[in-house]
């Protein structure tokens, strides 16, 4: 291939779109062409720059659409079976049997359910012309907050209405115990708001325990917003002897596209002022992300840092 | 110490991610018996690719809510019927590229483009959001931000609408070419001229930034 034909091809090997031996022949060429090799540099950036522009879509766009497609399903499933149990009606609503705080939630409405029924019931046990205010009822139903589902005349001027109505509860409790500390963990997977997300993570920082770093290890290698999982590996140092961390942070510092998580990785892995075990694993990680041209200056250093302490040069792999 | 927590009674669950392609076949087989749980499982899973997908291509909040419902409503009344002849996502996408290249082509959305698209609640410039959702706020840098994207938004305008999706597909979804050519049902050679075409042109636009 000329000189013309590789740069031309930049971008398809940088998304590994080419077959094995385009790939070949045009690392061969890179390997003895500065000027090839100075046109991937650039192509790499303008990838880069590119890539920095891709964000979240509207929280809030994402929300309506959410309830809109809700709105729109039928309200059994696909098959438009009934469901089968009573978890399985409620998971219609949206609520998971296995969400602690789904449960204090189902709990309160269940209460408030009961206590409306029975003022419906005491109502219909009285002459019809009694209970003219029937506009109290409807004083339930709040429009930014309900969604009709149902609508049934029942005859002599009456109807039957059916609502889905979200009801805000708040729980208050210390951080370590065991509730609390399930629903920040499922908050902070709660794919629409990286808001909560953070202050779940952060929350989670300073407990212990396998379910805590689990969250953590989730959020640091699989969140799409790097301030959250900035937060997660910052509350993984306190994890760090265990194996399974330092393989998930390890990832991060290799794959994360963001230079200020990989960053914060190779910190975690290795504190500047602690005490370091330097494992076979983590230096040949280091090695090739100084063979892989890491555009990160501080991460490189460091790389280079941790290889000389390991008395590793940099250029010998 | 102690923490407060304000939950909703509905919406707000946690989902778990479902990368595993196993995984992904048992919440499919469970939305196709009727839970619908796992149905709504899986449009999380995917949902923000798809508004993502939806309004990079077509540029209106309107359009991309439109293509979000119609897609995952299709898939819920096909759902029955898919028999794993490809992965769900080739599937899904097949469905949102063929609803997104109906809307351009319908509605011309290339002549009619602009960075401003009209909301609810009037104009809104769609590049707003991302500066409020940046973590680093750092004023050159949002300038030079503010640049690229209009640059980047000039040359998605000269793309093809099949340039635009596949470039799209591949650089922000990640796709490889041979699912993209799946979910637009040409071949993997096709998609890959029509990324080679996309990157040659997004070249040229964002060299003097770099």
């Amino acid at each position: 291939m000329t000189c013309r034909q590789i740069q031309m091809n930049l971008s398809l090997y940088l998304y590994g779109e080419l077959d094995f031996s385009q790939e070949e022949e045009l690392e061969q060429h890179l390997s003895e062409c500065a000027l090839c090799k100075h046109a991937l540099e650039r192509e790499k950036a303008w990838h880069t720059a590119l890539n920095a522009e891709h964000v979240d879509v509207p929280l809030e766009l994402l929300s309506a659409c959410r309830s809109e497609l809700r709105s729109a399903l039928p309200s059994s499933g696909v098959e438009n079976e009934k469901p089968s149990s009573f978890w399985g009606w409620m998971g219609q609503l949206g609520f998971s049997p296995s969400a602690w705080s789904m449960r204090i939630a189902v709990t309160s409405f269940l209460v408030l359910a009961g206590f409306t029924a029975g003022r419906w019931i005491d109502r219909n046990s009285l002459p019809d012309g009694f209970y003219s205010d029937a506009a109290s009822e409807a004083s339930l139903f709040d429009p930014s907050t309900a969604h009709v589902r149902d609508i049934q005349p029942s005859g002599d001027n009456r109807v039957r209405i059916v609502f889905d109505q979200v009801h805000e509860r708040e729980i208050t409790g210390r951080t370590d115990d065991q509730g609390i500390r399930r629903v920040l963990i499922a908050a902070s997977k709660d794919p629409a708001d990286p808001g909560i997300r953070v202050d779940s993570v952060q929350m989670l920082n300073d407990q212990n325990g396998s379910d805590v770093r689990d969250a953590l290890m989730y959020a640091a290698r699989h969140d799409p917003n790097a301030a959250v999982r900035l937060k997660a590996l910052e509350g993984l140092r306190r994890f760090v002897d265990d194996s399974a961390t330092r393989e998930n942070v390890t990832f991060v510092l290799q794959h994360d596209d963001n230079a200020d998580v990989r960053s914060q990785a190779i910190d975690v892995l290795a504190p500047i002022a602690g005490k370091i075990e330097l494992s076979p694993e983590l230096a040949d990680t280091l090695q090739e992300i100084v063979r892989s041209q890491e555009d990160n200056v501080y991460v490189r250093m460091r790389c280079m840092e941790l290889l000389r302490e390991m008395n590793v040069l940099p250029d010998v792999y | 110490m102690a923490v407060e927590i304000r939950a909703n009674a509905i919406g707000n669950v946690a989902v778990r991610g479902a990368t595993d392609r196993a995984e992904e076949s048992a919440i499919i087989r469970a939305a196709q018996r009727g839970d619908p749980e796992a149905f709504e499982q899986l449009v999380r899973s995917y949902d923000q690719n798809v508004l993502r997908m939806a309004l990079n291509l077509l540029h209106s909040l309107e359009d991309a809510r439109d293509i979000y419902q119609e897609a995952f409503l299709r898939v819920y009344r096909n759902l029955p019927r898919f028999r794993f002849d490809c992965s769900f996502s080739t599937w899904l996408y097949r469905i949102v590229a063929n609803l997104c290249l109906d809307q351009i082509r319908k509605r011309k959305v290339r002549k009619e483009e602009s960075a401003a698209v009209s909301t609810g609640s009037g104009e809104l410039d769609r590049f707003q959001f991302v500066a409020e959702n940046r973590a680093d706020v750092d004023p050159q840098r949002q300038l030079m931000s503010a640049e690229v994207n209009t640059r980047v938004q000039e040359v998605l305008d000269r793309l093809t609408p099949r340039e635009r999706l596949v470039f799209e597909m591949r650089h922000f979804q990640g796709m490889r070419l041979r699912a993209i050519g799946e979910a637009l049902g040409v071949t993997e050679e096709a998609a890959k001229n029509c990324l080679f075409r996309a990157t040659q042109k997004m070249r040229s636009a964002l060299e003097d930034f770099i």
